[in-house]
């Protein structure tokens, strides 16, 4: 790198812009720029998201993912879970919960890492003065303890079997944050951290720039340099990844399609546990009743939806919990396929009898519903549209509204929406607060007002059970009453599609959850090596 | 001429003044019957699990229960002192914001204004001179389709033809984002294609302009007697009629700012260029009061810096212009 | 001028009876038939969840027109009657309502627009409004300088010295005078209208997505564009481009005969 153009990048814009003679103006601030690196050994990532924080007490890569921190566990591709800055799986016994720590662990300033940081990050978390929007997933934790230097206590308030599946936090050094209000430290926008890469940069809005961390206790990584570039829109990131722009992305289906067979680029499809369905609201005479939530079930294309809208990259849903992970009923999945006739006949035998304009009429109630979407988003608006076409086959009216979040929340308990969910780590994760009744109507928790108290039984059995075997045996049955409900129309799960040039060994796809942006098939970036 | 310049001047700037006043007015009033909660939109996915105190909190905080005049005083007075607030959506400074983007947007709509005029010029000087040929034919018919054509629109078409099917430029960005430092012949790649569709788009009504003010003025009486006297035609067309239609010409670039702006924000948009007018969009599907209240008042400045610069050009190329206040 | 007014009697046909003849279920999609190019069964070729692109482009078409007329409508009343205070009321009045004119002037349309939209969710009410709102400044200039004319003639002293009330010549010799340009004015304006109604709805603040709007359309196709099928966005846009063409050929060519003064006036 020369240093004349470190030198002119800072005046870059100046120069370009005297020199067209448009007079005097202020150089716009310059893109970060890295003193060491040049764009051979650097590897861009195209992200659709960045995070609005990068500090993991407010929530930033709260399932592991996050380059620059380790959590005292981390996930294998299977998902299940083996110890990080823990230096074995934790002793429990009912409500307690110990870790040792590795010995070998510092920060990115050289710190050591002892339990008092540890305890602090859960503190921190759990703390009501810093709003974390995690803080909720720690409900089940009393207090953690760190007795010693190298010992930490988590003390439950009731046992709780997903307790382990949150101890992938990211650790934070407690140096560098304690005594300061969280919402504007400046920790949040240059954070430390023990993960494989630290901290170079961050320009909102444009990149983060992180470089490997050569005494990482887990073995330095092969990419040296990673830059996470942010394109919200899903053209310009494919565009951008035809152009060599990016080395990799992830993309919506059908932008991925074009890549498929390209020399150079892999198409990754992994599976994920990121569904969308329809949501029905309880309360209103059409939605409420079971034999029209049924016949929409049933009227269900849902192979066309995969094959076209998600161009092959999906697979039919049937349940809010994924196929391929342990905890999947295989006994609910439906047919691919439509089946009109089964609908038809739900619906008369129910007293729906088709009217004069091809719409079912029961008791002087038209069989019609109004079908929610968020506006900016063309794959919730697809489904919709599929939805509403099916239905009208079996004479079921849905009126479809494209709509802002803000309007759709207050709307919630009287129309339909078509919602996104989904974790593949535990049951409990968003089921409990998608169908328990005591959450009915909370922001985006239950807002259909399903209240069931058997379902309540059994999601409050599933999260203090610490048996496996009884735990499967509960959420089978819970599938099995929301499917027998139709309490949703689930429609597909997405297969997320990752485009990667170059031949690597490590990349390890495992099932995903809703929420991948800071993960996903990135998540052990670190562990990639390029083939030689 | 410098009274006069001054004179227009200062008219100019007692209008701007009650204009932006009223601007901010305008835009507090709509911001007021906005059906929209600022709180909510400050929390976003956070409101869900916000307890109605922390709410309350901040709605004190933040002044909203105050009166509503009073509130309006509080936040132009805080503008008046350059704090332009927090951007909702970008959870930063709205000026840290602007200041960023600023520079791009006037790096890419300078040049543009610039490729514009100069095409405009050219073209439509060719145009004049040979009029009703097949070239001014094609050179008229496409101004007057193009300047039907939304320029999202032909942004797309370009964006099709050069980055996706010729692959010749990058389909948007400002640098290729694993160039970790910034460089001239990057930016420069990057930039042709916003800027030559912001151009085009832009100049269809200039040319045309420009072509039928020149074929006025080659009617002339001067003009006939250059040709009579025997001057090449080129130098007839360059040199005697060009300049005459000239001044018209370029105070009605000053006035074309507008329409510049909205250009800005389509094309701006398309090709993700990190500008200031890109950032309005953003805000606006955000519902992101603060910044967008900015980028407006920005742009009302423009429109009126833009006024000025006309009228001043004016004047200094016509001395006999009497400015009447701004009418 | 023959083509222009022959393609704007066909689109008008076109808007007017094929909705008679073919109905549009905004919401019926085939996924079967999705992203076909145009073969004889589908002249413009299918989109991406396989909707016909011709039967929409001309529901589009319908919908733009319809919202632009009641723009151009809305736009052109405020600015009548703004322009006709201040032709008529003189000194003061004319004076502010002027320098309003100037205001709204001075703050890009395509802005405020956005900035309208923004604060009260995207809807066809809110795109009416704003479009309505920056666009009667033009009507309301016109209006004022044919007043202007008009005060000066002599009919109209004659009606006010014998008797007249302000309002009575304004209804009885002015508004008939106005009319026709004012309906001139409104005509320009719809292709105008037309053009910020589908730039809303390809940025996203327009009509909701899902319904045939040319703007939802372009902004739809831009995803398969880049996947190389053209007809989605391409179709659309010409169905923009090619009625504004027409009618601002006819209005130019109505204009050159009937008032030339209103060259410097009226620029789209």
């Amino acid at each position: 790198m020369k240093p004349f153009r470190v030198r002119f990048a800072r005046l870059a814009p100046l120069v370009l812009i005297a020199s067209l003679a448009l007079g005097a103006c202020s150089a716009p601030t310059v893109p970060q720029t890295s003193s060491s690196g040049s764009a051979d050994d650097t590897f861009v990532l195209g992200i659709p998201s960045e995070p609005a924080t990068l500090n993991p007490v407010l929530g930033y890569a709260v399932d592991g993912g996050g380059l620059m921190f380790d959590g005292l566990l981390s996930r294998n591709a299977d998902l299940s879970l083996k110890p990080a800055l823990a230096d074995a799986m934790p002793a429990t016994d009912g409500e307690t919960v110990t870790f040792t720590l590795r010995k070998d662990v510092k920060f990115h300033d050289g710190t050591p890492l002892t339990s008092a940081d540890v305890a602090y990050t859960y503190q921190a978390v759990m703390d009501e003065k810093n709003n974390s929007s995690i803080r909720g997933d720690f409900a089940a934790i009393e207090s953690v303890d760190a007795p010693d230097a190298s010992t930490v206590v988590f003390h439950l308030k009731y046992p709780y079997a997903a307790i382990l599946q949150r101890a992938t936090l990211g650790i934070v050094p407690k140096k560098l944050l304690d005594g300061q209000s969280l919402e504007s430290a400046p920790f949040n926008t240059k954070p430390v951290g023990t993960g494989p890469y630290s901290f170079v940069s961050w320009t909102p809005g444009d990149k983060l720039v992180v470089k490997a961390n050569p005494t990482y206790w887990g073995g330095a990584p092969a990419i040296k340099n990673l830059v996470v570039a942010y394109a919200g829109d899903d053209n310009v990131r494919a565009t951008r990844m035809a152009a060599g722009e990016f080395d990799a992305t992830v993309l919506p289906p059908k932008a991925a399609a074009r890549f498929d067979g390209q020399q150079g680029l892999t198409v990754h499809k992994v599976d994920s546990a990121d569904y969308r369905g329809v949501m029905f609201p309880f309360g209103q005479p059409v939605t409420g009743d079971l034999a029209i939530r049924k016949a929409v079930n049933l009227a269900l294309d849902r192979q066309a939806m995969v094959d076209t809208i998600l161009a092959g990259a999906g697979e039919p849903a049937y349940g809010p919990i994924a196929p391929g992970t342990t905890w999947y009923n295989a006994a609910i999945a439906g047919s691919p396929a439509p089946d009109q006739a089964q609908a038809t006949k739900v619906l008369d035998e129910a007293g729906w009898k088709v009217g004069d304009d091809g719409v079912r009429v029961k008791d002087g109630t038209r069989a019609s519903f109004t079908l929610m979407y968020p506006a900016g988003d063309a794959l919730r608006k697809d489904l919709g549209l599929a939805v509403a076409s099916d239905a009208k086959k079996v004479g079921i009216d849905i009126e479809l509204a494209g709509l802002d979040w803000d309007a759709i929340e207050p709307r919630m308990s009287k129309d339909a929406l078509v919602m996104g969910y989904g974790a593949p780590y535990d049951p409990d994760y968003t089921n409990y607060e998608l169908f328990h009744s005591t959450l009915a109507g909370q922001g985006f928790f239950n807002p259909g007002f399903y209240k069931v108290p058997e379902v309540d039984a059994l999601l409050d059995k599933g999260r203090e059970e610490a048996d496996p075997a009884v735990r499967k045996q509960t959420y089978d049955a819970f599938q099995q009453r929301i499917s027998d409900d139709a309490a949703w129309a689930y429609l597909v799960y997405l297969k997320h599609v990752y485009v990667v040039r170059g031949q690597w060994t490590g990349i390890a796809p495992s099932v995903e959850p809703h929420e991948h942006e800071t993960g996903g098939l990135f998540r052990n970036i670190a562990e990639w090596k390029p083939v030689a | 001429m410098t009274r006069a310049l001054a004179r227009m001047a200062l008219w100019r700037l007692a209008f701007t003044v009650p204009l932006l006043f009223a601007v901010t007015l305008g835009m507090f009033a709509l911001a007021k019957a906005s059906p929209f909660d600022p709180v909510k939109q400050y929390l976003g996915v956070r409101a869900l699990t916000t307890s109605p105190e922390i709410t309350a909190q901040i709605r004190e905080n933040w002044g909203l229960d105050k009166p509503v005049a009073e509130q309006y005083f509080t936040w132009l007075g805080n503008l008046v002192q350059g704090d332009l607030g927090e951007s909702r959506s970008m959870h930063r400074p709205v000026i840290e914001v602007i200041g960023e983007r600023f520079g791009w947007t006037l790096l890419a709509t300078g040049c543009a204004l610039v490729l514009m005029l100069v095409v405009s010029l050219a073209v439509g000087a060719l145009a004049a001179w040979r009029r009703d040929s097949w070239l001014d034919r094609t050179i008229t018919g496409t101004a007057y389709a193009n300047e039907a054509a939304p320029v999202f629109w032909t942004a797309l078409i370009v964006m099709w033809i050069f980055a996706v099917k010729l692959q010749w430029l990058p389909p948007g960005g400002l640098t290729d984002p694993a160039a970790t430092t910034l460089e001239f012949g990057d930016v420069l790649h990057h930039m042709v294609l916003p800027v030559a569709v912001l151009a085009f788009s832009q100049s269809s009504w200039l040319l045309l302009f420009v072509r039928e003010s020149l074929i006025t003025t080659l009617r002339e009486d001067f003009v006939l007697g250059a040709r009579a006297r025997g001057l090449r035609e080129r130098t007839v067309v360059v040199r005697h009629a060009l300049r005459s239609a000239l001044l018209p010409f370029i105070t009605l670039v000053g006035a074309r700012i507008p329409e510049l702006v909205t250009g800005a924000i389509l094309v701006e948009t398309v090709f993700s260029w990190p500008g200031v007018a890109s950032a309005s969009v953003e805000a606006a599907l955000a519902a992101d009061f603060p910044l967008l209240a900015a980028l407006t008042l920005l742009a009302t400045l423009a429109v009126v810096i833009g006024n000025l610069i006309a009228d001043s050009a004016y004047v200094i190329a016509d001395p006999r212009v009497r400015v009447l206040g701004v009418s | 001028m023959r083509i222009a007014a022959g393609v704007l009697v066909v689109l008008a046909l076109a808007v007017v009876v094929v909705p008679l003849v073919v109905q549009l279920d905004q919401q019926l999609v085939d996924l079967g038939s999705a992203n076909q190019a145009p073969s004889f069964a589908h002249p413009f070729g299918t989109d991406e969840v396989g909707r016909d692109v011709l039967l929409r482009v001309i529901y589009g078409l319908r919908v733009s027109l319809l919202i632009g007329l009641v723009a151009a409508l809305v736009s052109m009343t405020i600015g009548a009657v703004a322009g006709l205070a201040a032709g008529m009321l003189g000194g003061f009045a004319d004076r502010v309502i002027m320098r309003v004119v100037d205001g709204f002037n001075s703050v890009p349309h395509l802005l405020f627009g956005i900035f309208i939209v923004a604060l009260f969710s995207p809807s066809a009410t809110a795109v009416v409004v704003s479009v309505g709102l920056t666009h009667w400044t033009t009507a309301a200039r016109i209006v004022r300088s044919e007043v202007l004319t008009l005060r000066a003639r002599p009919f109209v002293d004659a009606a006010i010295s014998g008797g007249s009330t302000r309002l009575r010549v304004v209804r009885r010799h002015f508004l008939p005078h106005l009319m026709p340009h004012i309906a001139l004015a409104s005509v320009l304006m719809v292709p105008h209208a037309i053009w910020h109604e589908t730039a809303l709805s390809f940025l996203g603040l327009g009509l909701p997505p899902h319904l045939a709007s040319l703007g939802n359309m372009i902004n739809d196709g831009a995803r398969s564009l880049l996947a190389g099928d053209w007809w989605a966005s391409l179709f659309p846009g010409l169905f923009i481009l090619v009625p504004t063409l027409a009618i601002s050929a006819l209005v130019q060519y109505w204009r050159d005969r009937t008032n030339p003064r209103w060259r410097s006036e009226l620029q789209l």
